[in-house]
Parts: C-alpha cells; sequence; structure tokens
C-alpha cells in the first residue's frame, strides 16, 4: 500500500505529467478537427460531458499541487541545510556535490567568497555561502496560478449552468429561482474609461421587503442569487397594436426586440396571417443615441408575404394609419438581453491571472540582477562535502566554486600550491 | 520533365539518409537499409494506391503522414527542452528507446516510406509509370550512393544529436511536400489557427464574461479584430511551424555542461569545459539548418510555383421568371472540367458564382465564397480549387459539398440544354453568406 501511495505520489507530482496530459488533449483536438469545424467546441463539449476527460483534465490541477507541495518542501529543506539546521540532505537539492578529504580545512573560505560578493555563514563544521535572492516566490506563485487556472477551467467545463433573459424596465427580474425585484430603471451612459465606452446600469429593487436595492454593472459582473448577471445585448421593449385592412380584428403584442444599435433590425411575426413586421430604430439626425436619451422613433416594414406594404417610423406613444392600415406603438421601455451564468470557475481563473502577473514581476527583475546562487560546505562522516546551486548566472557561480574546492583541497594538502585568488 | 520535378524531393530524401547515418553511427547499415528500402516500399505503394483510388484519399495518407511526422516533432521538441531543464540527470527512457536497433532502424523506414510517398506522388499525374517508376529508381540509386559517399567523407566531429536528427527530417519531409500543393501542410494549418484563434477569443470572451463589442471602445476592439484575421492564421502558423526546431536548438544550447567539480587542475577543467562547449555548438548546426529548410517550405507554401485558372466572371441575366440561365455549350463549355465564373447583379447588389464539371462527372454550382473567410474567391489548380483569402485548397472531388471552406453550394437544376438557377436564390444565399463571413471578420464575435 505504502508503495503504491509511494508511485501515485511520484506520477501525480512528475514534471512530465502537464505536457502528457496537455499532449493528449492536443491529439484529441486534432482528431476532432478532421470531423467538425467546431474543434474547440466539441472538444470543451466533449469535456464535459465525459467523465474520462474530465478526470484527465482534473490531472492538471492535481499535478501543480503536487509540484508546489514538493517544491515548497524541497525549498525548505535547501533553507534548513544553508541555516545548519537540517538533519539529512535528500539528493537533488543542489546541482552538483562533490567530496574532499576529511582534511581539508575551511579557514580562510569565507573571507575568500567574501570578497567575491558572497555572504557567508558559519555552521558546525562548515561555511554556507549565498548571494542574490531566490525565486522560489514567484515559481510557488506560478504554480498556485496554474493550479487555479486548470481548477477554474474544469470547474467551468463540468458546472456552468447558463440561462437567459430579458431584463425590462418596470418588469420583474427574470431571476435564475424565478421572479427577482423589480427592474426599476436601466441607464446607458457613455463611460469615459480606458476599455468600456459605455456604462450600463440596471437598478433593481428587493425582491423581498426586506431585501435592499440592488444595482448591477457590466464588468466585473455581479452576482445575484448566485449567478453572474452577464449583459449580452440591448433592445426595446415594444407594446404593438396592428390591424389591416383583411385583419380587421387587430393583434396587439409585447415584442422583446434586439434592436440596438439604431438600424440593427428584428422580424415579429403575426400569427395566423401573412403579415411580418420588421422594426429598428431610427438614428436620431442630431447623433444622439435614442436608447440613452429615451427618445426612441420606431422604423418598421410592414411585409406581406414578400411584399412590402407599408413603411413608416413612429415615435414612441405615436401611431401611424394608411391604406386601411393601423399601427401604434402605445409603451416602449429600454431592454437588456441578459444571461444569468452560475460558474465559480471563473473566479478561479481571475485569481489565476493576477498570480500570473504578479510572479512575473517577481521572476524577470530577480532572475536577471540578482539570481539566487548558494554553496554550502559540511563535514559529513569522514569526508568533507561541498554542494553548489545556482538560479542564474550558472558559469560565473560555477568559477568561483570550483576556485573554492581548489582552495580547500590545497590547504588539505599542505605541500601544494594556492590558486591565485 | 518528370526527372526535373523530381530533383527537390530526390534530394530531400539523400540528405535524410546521409543525416540518418551520422546520427547513429553505429547502426550505419542497419539504418541505410532501412531507409533505401523504405523508400522503394513507399513509392511503390504510392503508385499502387494512386492506381486504385484516384483522387484525394492517397493524397490524404500521406498529408496525414507528413502532418504526424511533424507532430511527432513536437513530442520530440518539447521532450527535449524538458529533459535539459530537470536538474536531475536520470537516464532517460527515451535515449534507451532511441538507441534500441529497433526504434533506429523504425525511423529510418517511416522516415523512407514518406520521402518514397511524397516523390511517387509527384509522378502520379505522369503517362507510364512504370518508366517513371523506372526514372525514379535509378536517380534515387544514384543519390543514396552518394549520400552513403558522402557520409564517409564528412569529419567525424559532425554529430547530430537525436532531436537535432528528427528536426532535420521533419523539416525535409515538409520541404518535399511543399512542392506539391495538394500535399502542402502550411497552408491548412494557417486556416485552422485562424479557426482556432476566432473559437479560442470568442469563448474566452463569453467564459470570462466580458462585455459585447457595444460596450468596448472602438480603437480597443479594433485591436481584438486582429485576433479574427487571417494574419494571425500565418503568424501563429509561422510559431507552430519553427517551435519545434526552436526547442531543439534551446534545449541543445542550455544542456548542462559536464559537472568537473571533482578535478583539481583548472586547466584540466577549462579545457574539458571548452570541448564540451565545443561539441555543443556542432551540434547545434543540424536543427539551424533544418530551421532554414522550415522557412524555404513555408516559402514554397506561401508563393507555390502554381498558375491558377482564374477567369473573369461573365456577366449574366435572370429571365421574367427570375431564372438565371447558362447553356452547356457555346462560347464556354461548361464541362470541360474548369472553373467558369458568372456575375449576376440585381439592382444594388451583385453575386459571384461558378459552374464546374467535377471528376465524377457531376455538375455544381457554387458561390465563388465560402462560409469562413471574406470572399475573395477561388482558383483553380491540379486537382484543387484554392481559397485566395486563406490559401486552403478544396479537392475538385468535395466541390459541392458545403462546410469549412469549401464555396457554399447553390440549388440548381441541370437540364439538356444547360444549367437553371434561381436568382432571388443565388442573391439571398450570396447576401448571407457575405454578412456572416464579414461579421465574423470585423466584428469578431
Amino acid at each position: 500500500m505504502k508503495g503504491l501511495l509511494h508511485r501515485l505520489w511520484a506520477v501525480a507530482s512528475s514534471r512530465v505529467l502537464s505536457p502528457v496530459v496537455i499532449g493528449i488533449f492536443l491529439l484529441i483536438y486534432i482528431g476532432i478537427a478532421f470531423v467538425t469545424d467546431e474543434t474547440l467546441i466539441a472538444l470543451m463539449e466533449f469535456t464535459s460531458r465525459s467523465a474520462a476527460l474530465a478526470g484527465l483534465l482534473a490531472l492538471l490541477p492535481l499535478n501543480s499541487a503536487a509540484r508546489l507541495v514538493l517544491e515548497t518542501a524541497s525549498h525548505l529543506k535547501r533553507r534548513r541545510s544553508m541555516k545548519g539546521t537540517a538533519a539529512q540532505l535528500p539528493a537533488g537539492l543542489f546541482d552538483e556535490t562533490v567530496e574532499l578529504p576529511a582534511s581539508s580545512s575551511l579557514a580562510d573560505l569565507e573571507g575568500r567568497l567574501g570578497s567575491r560578493g558572497y555572504k557567508t555563514r558559519s555552521l558546525e563544521g562548515g561555511v554556507a555561502a549565498w548571494r542574490g535572492v531566490g525565486n522560489f516566490p514567484a515559481r510557488a506563485l506560478y504554480l498556485a496560478g496554474c493550479f487555479c487556472l486548470f481548477a477554474g477551467i474544469l470547474i467551468s467545463l463540468t458546472t456552468r449552468t447558463s440561462s437567459r433573459g430579458a431584463i425590462i424596465e418596470g418588469v420583474r427580474l427574470p431571476a435564475p429561482s424565478g421572479q427577482g425585484g423589480m427592474v426599476e430603471r436601466i441607464e446607458f451612459a457613455k463611460a469615459p474609461g480606458p476599455i468600456l465606452s459605455r456604462h450600463l446600469t440596471l437598478e433593481v429593487a428587493g425582491a423581498t421587503p426586506g431585501e435592499g436595492k440592488k444595482s448591477f454593472g457590466l464588468y466585473p459582473p455581479s452576482l445575484y442569487e448566485g449567478a453572474f448577471v452577464y449583459p449580452r445585448y440591448l433592445g426595446v421593449g415594444l407594446h404593438v397594436r396592428f390591424s389591416a385592412p383583411d385583419l380587421p380584428a387587430g393583434y396587439e403584442t409585447h415584442s422583446v426586440l434586439a434592436i440596438y444599435p439604431p438600424g440593427k433590425e428584428a422580424a415579429a411575426e403575426i400569427p395566423d396571417s401573412p403579415y411580418q413586421i420588421v422594426f429598428s430604430l431610427a438614428q436620431p439626425e442630431d447623433g444622439s443615441d435614442p436608447y440613452m436619451t429615451g427618445e426612441m422613433v420606431v422604423t418598421f416594414k410592414l411585409l406581406k408575404g414578400k411584399e412590402v406594404v407599408l413603411t413608416g417610423s413612429v415615435p414612441a406613444g405615436g401611431e401611424l394609419s394608411r391604406d386601411g392600415y393601423h399601427i401604434s406603438f402605445p409603451d416602449t421601455r429600454r431592454l437588456v438581453i441578459t444571461d444569468f451564468i452560475r460558474d465559480y470557475g471563473v473566479l478561479l481563473i481571475w485569481a489565476a491571472s493576477v498570480m500570473f502577473i504578479v510572479a512575473l514581476c517577481i521572476w524577470l527583475p530577480v532572475r536577471l540582477f540578482f539570481p539566487r546562487r548558494e554553496m554550502l560546505f559540511a563535514s559529513e562522516a569522514d569526508a568533507l562535502v561541498a554542494r553548489s546551486r545556482a538560479e542564474g548566472r550558472v558559469r560565473q557561480h560555477g568559477g568561483v566554486f570550483h576556485e573554492a574546492l581548489d582552495l580547500l583541497d590545497a590547504k588539505g594538502h599542505p605541500g601544494s600550491d594556492l590558486p591565485p585568488n | 520533365m518528370v526527372a526535373v520535378k523530381l530533383i527537390p524531393h530526390l534530394l530531400s530524401w539523400a540528405a535524410i539518409l546521409l543525416l540518418l547515418l551520422r546520427g547513429f553511427p553505429g547502426r550505419r547499415p542497419t539504418v541505410a537499409a532501412a531507409n533505401i528500402s523504405g523508400f522503394a516500399l513507399g513509392a511503390a505503394a504510392t503508385l499502387l494506391l494512386f492506381g486504385s483510388f484516384p483522387g484525394e484519399f492517397t493524397f490524404g495518407i500521406i498529408r496525414g503522414a507528413v502532418g504526424g511526422s511533424f507532430l511527432l516533432l513536437w513530442g520530440a521538441s518539447v521532450a527535449a527542452i524538458y529533459r535539459g531543464a530537470l536538474r536531475e540527470s536520470r537516464s532517460w527512457w527515451g535515449s534507451r528507446f532511441l538507441n534500441a536497433p529497433l526504434a533506429a532502424a523504425g525511423g529510418a523506414l517511416a522516415a523512407g516510406m514518406i520521402a518514397g510517398g511524397i516523390c511517387a506522388s509527384r509522378l502520379s499525374g505522369a503517362d507510364g509509370n512504370s518508366v517513371a517508376f523506372l526514372l525514379l529508381a535509378l536517380a534515387g540509386a544514384a543519390l543514396a550512393g552518394c549520400a552513403l559517399a558522402a557520409d564517409k567523407w564528412l569529419p567525424k566531429s559532425f554529430t547530430v544529436s537525436p532531436a537535432g536528427l528528427m528536426s532535420a527530417v521533419v523539416a525535409l519531409l515538409l520541404f518535399s511536400a511543399s512542392y506539391m500543393i495538394r500535399l502542402d501542410i502550411f497552408a491548412p494549418l494557417t486556416m485552422k489557427v485562424m479557426k482556432f484563434t476566432h473559437d479560442f477569443v470568442h469563448q474566452f470572451f463569453e467564459s470570462m464574461l466580458i462585455p459585447d463589442h457595444l460596450f468596448i471602445l472602438p480603437y480597443l476592439w479594433d485591436y481584438i479584430g486582429l485576433l479574427f484575421g487571417k494574419e494571425v492564421g500565418f503568424w501563429g502558423g509561422l510559431v507552430i511551424w519553427f517551435t519545434p526546431a526552436l526547442l531543439v536548438i534551446l534545449a541543445i544550447r542550455f544542456e548542462r555542461l559536464p559537472s568537473v567539480a571533482h578535478i583539481r587542475q583548472g586547466a584540466e577543467r577549462r579545457k574539458l569545459l571548452a570541448a564540451a562547449i565545443r561539441a555543443r555548438r556542432f551540434l547545434l548546426l543540424v536543427p539551424l539548418i533544418a530551421l532554414v529548410i522550415f522557412a524555404v517550405a513555408v516559402y514554397r507554401s506561401r508563393f507555390p510555383s502554381v498558375e491558377y485558372w482564374d477567369p473573369k466572371p461573365v456577366p449574366v441575366t435572370a429571365s421574367a421568371a427570375g431564372e438565371i440561365f447558362i447553356p452547356k455549350s457555346g462560347e464556354i463549355d461548361i464541362e470541360d472540367g474548369k472553373l467558369h465564373k458568372y456575375l449576376y447583379k440585381q439592382g444594388g447588389k451583385e453575386a459571384r458564382f461558378f459552374v464546374l464539371m467535377t471528376p465524377e462527372g457531376e455538375l455544381t454550382v457554387d458561390l465563388d465564397a465560402c462560409a469562413i473567410c471574406k470572399p475573395d474567391g477561388y482558383g483553380q489548380a491540379e486537382g484543387t480549387v484554392l481559397c485566395y483569402y486563406c490559401n486552403t485548397l478544396i479537392p475538385l472531388e468535395t466541390v459541392g459539398k458545403p462546410g469549412g471552406c469549401n464555396p457554399v453550394p447553390i440549388p440548381f437544376e441541370a437540364k439538356e440544354d444547360g444549367v437553371h438557377v434561381d436568382a432571388l436564390t443565388l442573391i439571398n444565399t450570396w447576401s448571407s453568406t457575405i454578412q456572416s463571413t464579414s461579421r465574423v471578420k470585423e466584428e469578431g464575435k
């Protein structure tokens, strides 16, 4: 059992696991590409439905977490060894390990390394020397970021649910639970920021008497009943009354029309009749935005079969009669077609983005200007063991390490020449 | 003429043989025998396949094999860079596998078969296959002899790492394939990258709940819109194309030098390190050459020496009943197997379409546009039509079938006298296709 657990841990924490899993997904992607053009969407669908693929994807966050644990443990062990408090040093903590005769003397070593810019510490029967800053915080952040990213993707793919509804002024919010609070106001205005060109604010009264008023914006999306409120398109809720010579009883409907920006068309069928009305918002001559000002003029095109029988523009609340046809818009309201998305993986992916950025900000200057270089000389059994490791400027550090070894060796053999400083 | 066509393919194969001999110095006879017999086998099998299944099928198999070798190179290059990054110098199972005689022979055989297949594809249209095959065999034998002789002349220090060997062999196969537009894989790769980027950005926006273009500043959306252009396909394709060779170069360049800490003479240490660095430089030579060959293959793919048949669209009109009639014979013979383009105008709208007789002998009427790209139209080359926007090749056998970058088919009626097309259907199909492709390219979402 212990052996099995040991093997499982070795696999889970292997550096090779993540590239292998990504490679398998790449091969699946290529395979799907032979069958459909919507390859990425198909792969996402397969992964969300197949337990095997989801399990395979789960190996990625597992591997990141295992690597984080393993590398943190190695880092702590190395730190303890540099302080002289480590009982045993496992293999692989340092890049190079050399054994020298026990007679080698450590005298003058600290001075020699100090003159090369290394900080030193005398240990019991040994010397530790180092310079630069360790990149472990950046590495830990990177691994934590990988964990969050892949866990976020996995959660998002397997648990995301979405429902679409129209948020209309003066109508209750179509919340995931059923009925939300009353939509009091939809405000659309120009935004001065560097990214968004418009502000969209949805003000909703509390669904129950004790509940306070809520306000939803564009980004970051707000949460409502555990679902993100994701505004997609703007439109107009139009109350339409229509009658025709061959439809004297008339027809009345409340249409939800995605007709923003001005000029964009949406059609409404008149049931049990050959009629269809194509609506659009007219662009005001002064260049203003009708959705922002609320002064909307609806342009319509009435089709009977394929033939256009009536066209015109009617302001909100107005009407038009011609050739026996009558059309009026008694009520016009702003609306926002909105998705309510329950997906907590998004939070993890956002967290991952922040971690990657911070990790890069730490890693780059440290790696370029202050890479960590370490040496440890310690008496063990009947030998002096020298260890070295460098995160950058490897050859320079190697030269200093070799000189230090030469110095120790020369001290251990009194007849030999000391190497030049 | 056939001999001239074969020159780049045969030279590529000879270079592959030479590289294999350098890559497996202890197994020269096995590798040479496997590669030469693989070449003969690949060429013979391809000619047989072309005889049994004329058309896209055989090209598809060879293109798949070339693409598969490129995928393998990707795997090998990632493994090489990972192995180089590992601090622990463990024995790697991959190196044990590569040193096995079966792996060396198998690799040489596969490379020879693909090279032979590409060569024989070049002969697929030539009359008198037996003569062509004999010519191929003679030229191949001569070049194999040259490769074996060159191997003896080259200095011993000219060695190849396993990953470097693979990068050069695959580069030569891709270079050889790039001489035939139906085997080229760079153009389809750019198309796939373009589609992937589009889908990825779209899904990223959806998944991260990022507001639609309606709410984003136009200048910013213009930048995002760059991700939906064909340039992304080209540049992304280049990244995928060159990355394996670059990874191999980086893996060699940053391979850890041997530990010399146990040596107490400074001069000895420096000598050992200098020798290791020199050996490393020699190992870099082959992947660097591979990088150049990859670049030439891209150039061949972008600027193929093929002239496309692209007739000027002939204006047509509709009858009072709204029907466009194209006669079978007359000034234009629509059954000659060539692409014939027409232009229909109605009011302010116009639609471009073509009529083509497929190799199966069926007439097809299609828009001179596909459902994905901007309507730059199609040109015809040997056995294919090419989308001018994304350079994707569409085999003639599949023209008339919807999907992907295929021309959008139009319903029509083929009668004794000619082809009848409904003008309204044509204009509506053109308008909806152009509207959707311009939305994809200009707005992205």
